[in-house]
């Protein structure tokens, strides 16, 4: 019944949002809304299927989006409008086409896009929707309110990290801290996610959405309620995301990946009378809550959900359980301990599209019943040949049960999650899916036992002693740093302490630069490579680099770098290869590197990169750690681990050239 | 059969003819209503891929115009990257496609000067490029993509590793 109501309840406040939209442009074509506190006026608006339009150039649709972190993208002439928002999610029209996507989901407009003149008009009300925003009256003004749209809770058992997200990014501030709950305020923001939720992982019993404030100054509060002992760590903003990690009680926080900025948090304040204690509130129902919800609550749509025709394929490794579900749903999962293996999951808030079904399977699936068990409830059990490894995840398109041929012990035997623009999943989501790494002819491996050398290079060096060896960057160009220290200032280190170790090993030994300078460009080569005109002083620099060891006949081209990236995540040591002549030299010197530094071995990696692809001879680009990464950075800075790569790489050159004699020139 | 009978047999048939012959050429050659979208892992070299769905082309819409707006998407997609919670080598922040233009089998992808904001090193610009070239030579009759910025070739980003100078091949990875 409640979820009757509201359906009804926000399937009219959209309808009734559409007209609000459409009567405003209706008058004058131009209309004023307001936004996070200030005007946008928004001046290209028509209207369409009694409903308001909005054109892409509008200037007050560009400065809506600007503030939300999202880009458009679209050219005259083009047929999608590509929106990508703050979190990488694209919002994709089309002109003529009602069909709109929303990262993985696709809805109806309410009329298609359409050309006016040059310019394309978009329905107003489903692209505020697809940007997380609701329209709300305020006496005589439309507020244009961020809404937070899902909270999603990932991972089990120990550890779980919360992921809220919403319009543009989303900045939660600690309010209350307690040892049972913390309470997170969202200023700003209105909710439709009003109630509380069982979550039960990581620590974390359930969590509450409440939302508070005024139609101009909504609030969302969410309540974490913590079992004694959980751990967590500062929230973290991912691509606009706001997630917390937690550990139960003996278990720490699971490892944000991706993470790439702490949020900011203000410090516990004093927290309204509703949060100020530490336990668990009795939160309602997932129905709204007249006394907690503004009016932007009724905003999202939440129809029934329908549960189309179930199928069961077998696969190599047991069989997959396709569950087709339109529109959003909640469901629940459960599992009854061997030796009785009947497995369930409640799709509620469903309507079954056909009959029930009873109906025998092969292995490991023996059977497959499916009925509406209830009025608003689908009911899809399996019976399963074992106590066998079963996983459940919500997808763009429904629910998929994997079942295994595995036997597995102490499996969960039961969870939740929900599909549609809900989405909550105690499982990885599987909208992502491994490319096999044979298909692209990579070197996936790098086991002892499967390195295959690469072919013998067809260059013969007009002086084989000499080795010339590049530190990256320099002079200007101080390439990635950290705490002051800069990666041209580490490869020349590095650099210099080849170049002795060489020379005391009998080898001629040039370097690109000796010191901290630009490396200029002297050679005619370089100038015929770069006179079409658009080369950039940067790849000058690199040409100039590569006409050393090319002018010079040298037998090898190594190039000293130190890798980096935007979070601390990656790590390790990686040696880079252009040319298929630089293979064996990759791969030798990389399976020392690997070996021998203490670091993560990333193995050799093929890349069109410009100082190994134009040196002539077999040349390689050793990334020999990741600044950004704390235990690799502790590495870089230490003189003895940066004269371990030097040796290790002297050790592989001298491996390679022993392997790889020159045929033509003496040694 | 009576000549009127054969004749409009006839017309029938060059109907029917003219109208399949102009279905088919209204489509690109096999795209179809799904596309794959790569991104680069985090070991930096292995891709994963999700799928999108893509529009069936419009009514008067010619094949080089389907073929123009699916590299568009598929550029934007493969930008953009995958949702949030998988882990993956992404584009600096900001980095958008400004446009898109096909040249026989090279598709051309202007990005915002967004995408020079490396962290540096090879890492980062070898998985977005490789994400990036994977995704749109997924489109047939695609096998290259000239990546300009703001407009304008380059040989490389500044402090940059890749060349970009010369059109990128799912081979150059």
């Amino acid at each position: 019944m409640n979820s009757i109501r509201r359906f009804v309840a926000r399937t009219s406040s959209l309808v009734a949002c559409a007209v609000l939209l459409a009567t405003g442009a209706a008058r004058a074509g131009s209309a004023s809304y307001l936004f996070e506190g200030r005007p946008l006026a928004f001046t290209h608006l028509s209207h369409a299927a009694g409903a308001a339009a909005v054109g892409i150039n509008d200037p007050g649709l560009r400065s809506l989006l600007r503030s939300l972190g999202a880009l458009i993208t679209w050219r005259p002439g083009e047929r999608y409008v590509l929106i990508t928002t703050a979190q990488a999610q694209i919002i994709s029209f089309s002109v003529g086409d009602r069909s709109y996507d929303v990262g993985p989901l696709t809805s109806n407009a309410h009329f298609a896009p359409y050309l006016l003149g040059t310019e394309v008009y978009l329905p107003f009300a489903d692209l505020l929707h697809a940007l997380s925003l609701a329209p709300e009256r305020d006496g005589g003004t439309t507020v244009l309110e961020r809404e937070l749209t899902s909270i999603d809770v990932r991972g089990s058992g120990g550890e779980a990290i919360v992921v809220a997200r919403g319009a543009g990014s989303l900045t939660g501030h600690l309010v209350h801290e307690g040892a049972s709950s913390l309470v997170y305020e969202f200023d700003g923001v209105g909710s439709t996610l009003a109630g509380t939720r069982s979550v039960n992982a990581g620590g974390v019993r359930s969590l509450d959405v409440r939302v508070a404030g005024s139609v101009r100054a909504p609030k969302t509060f969410v309540t974490l309620a913590l079992a004694p002992g959980t751990k967590h760590d500062p929230p973290r903003s991912n691509n606009g995301d706001f997630e917390l990690a937690f550990g139960a009680a003996g278990s720490a926080p699971p490892l944000l990946a991706g993470a790439s900025a702490p949020v900011a948090v203000a410090q516990p304040t004093a927290a309204p009378a509703a949060f100020a204690t530490d336990t668990p509130l009795p939160g309602p129902s997932l129905a709204p809550d007249a006394s907690a919800s503004t009016p932007a609550s009724a905003a999202a749509p939440q129809g029934v959900a329908t549960v189309g025709t179930v199928s069961v394929a077998t696969t190599a490794t047991g069989a997959t359980v396709t569950i087709p579900v339109t529109g959003n749903a909640q469901f629940a999962w459960h599992r009854l301990r061997a030796p009785d293996n009947r497995f369930w999951i409640d799709i509620s808030n469903a309507q079954l599209a056909s009959g029930p079904v009873d109906q025998a399977e092969a292995d490991p699936v023996t059977a497959l019943r499916v009925r509406q068990n209830d009025a608003q409830t689908v009911r899809v059990a399996l019976s399963v040949d074992g106590a066998k490894d079963i996983s459940v995840s919500p997808s763009a398109t429904g629910i998929v049960i994997g079942v295994g041929n595995d036997v597995v012990a102490d499996a969960p035997r039961f969870g939740s999650g929900s599909v549609g623009t809900l989405v909550s999943s105690n499982e990885p989501q599987p909208l992502v899916t491994p490319v096999p790494p044979d298909e692209y002819g990579e070197y996936p491996s790098i086991a002892d036992a499967d390195w295959k050398f690469g072919p013998p290079s067809a260059y013969v060096p007009t002086n084989p002693k000499l080795i010339v060896i590049d530190p990256g960057h320099g002079g200007a160009d101080i390439g990635s740093t950290r705490n002051g220290v800069t990666e041209a200032s580490l490869t020349l280190d590095m650099a210099k302490r080849l170049q002795a170790i060489l020379v005391a090993r009998g080898w001629q030994v040039q370097l690109t630069h000796d010191t901290n300078v630009d490396v200029k460009r002297t050679a005619q080569s370089s100038q015929e490579a770069i006179s079409d005109g658009y080369h950039s002083t940067d790849a000058q620099d690199l040409q100039a680099r590569d006409d050393i060891a090319n002018n010079a006949g040298a037998r090898l081209f190594v190039s000293i770098h130190v890798n980096a990236f935007i979070n601390s995540g990656p790590s390790g040591t990686t040696t880079y290869y252009s040319k298929p002549s630089d293979v064996a030299l990759a791969q030798i010197v990389q399976r020392d590197l690997g070996a021998n530094l203490g670091t993560k071995n990333d193995g050799i990696i093929k890349s069109r990169l410009y100082v190994t692809l134009h040196a002539k001879m077999p040349a390689v680009l050793i990334e020999t750690a990741f600044i950004s990464n704390p235990d690799d950075f502790a590495k870089l800075t230490s003189p003895d681990w940066r004269q371990k790569v030097a040796e290790t790489i002297a050790d592989g050159i001298d491996q390679y050239t022993a392997r790889y004699p020159v045929q033509s020139a003496n040694q | 059969m009576k000549p009127r009978t054969a004749l409009l047999l006839l017309l029938i048939f060059v109907a029917v003819a003219f109208g399949t012959w102009k279905f088919l050429s209204s489509r690109a050659p096999g795209v179809g209503d799904h596309l794959d979208v790569y991104y680069t892992k985090l070991d930096g070299t292995t891709l994963g891929r999700w799928t999108v769905s893509m529009r069936p082309p419009e009514p008067g819409e010619s094949a080089a115009e389907h073929l123009h707006n699916t590299v568009l998407y598929a550029a934007v997609q493969a930008v953009a990257g995958p949702p949030s919670d998988v882990a993956a080598i992404r584009f600096p922040p900001g980095t958008h496609v400004l446009g898109v233009g096909v040249n026989g089998s090279t598709a051309t992808v202007d990005l915002s000067k967004d995408v020079e904001t490396q962290s540096g090193g090879s890492f980062g610009e070898t998985g977005e490029f490789k994400e990036l070239v994977y995704t749109v030579t997924g489109i047939p009759t695609i096998d290259a993509v000239q990546v300009t910025i703001e407009g304008s070739r380059v040989a490389t980003l500044p402090g940059g590793h890749v060349e970009l100078d010369t059109p990128l091949r799912r081979s150059d990875f």
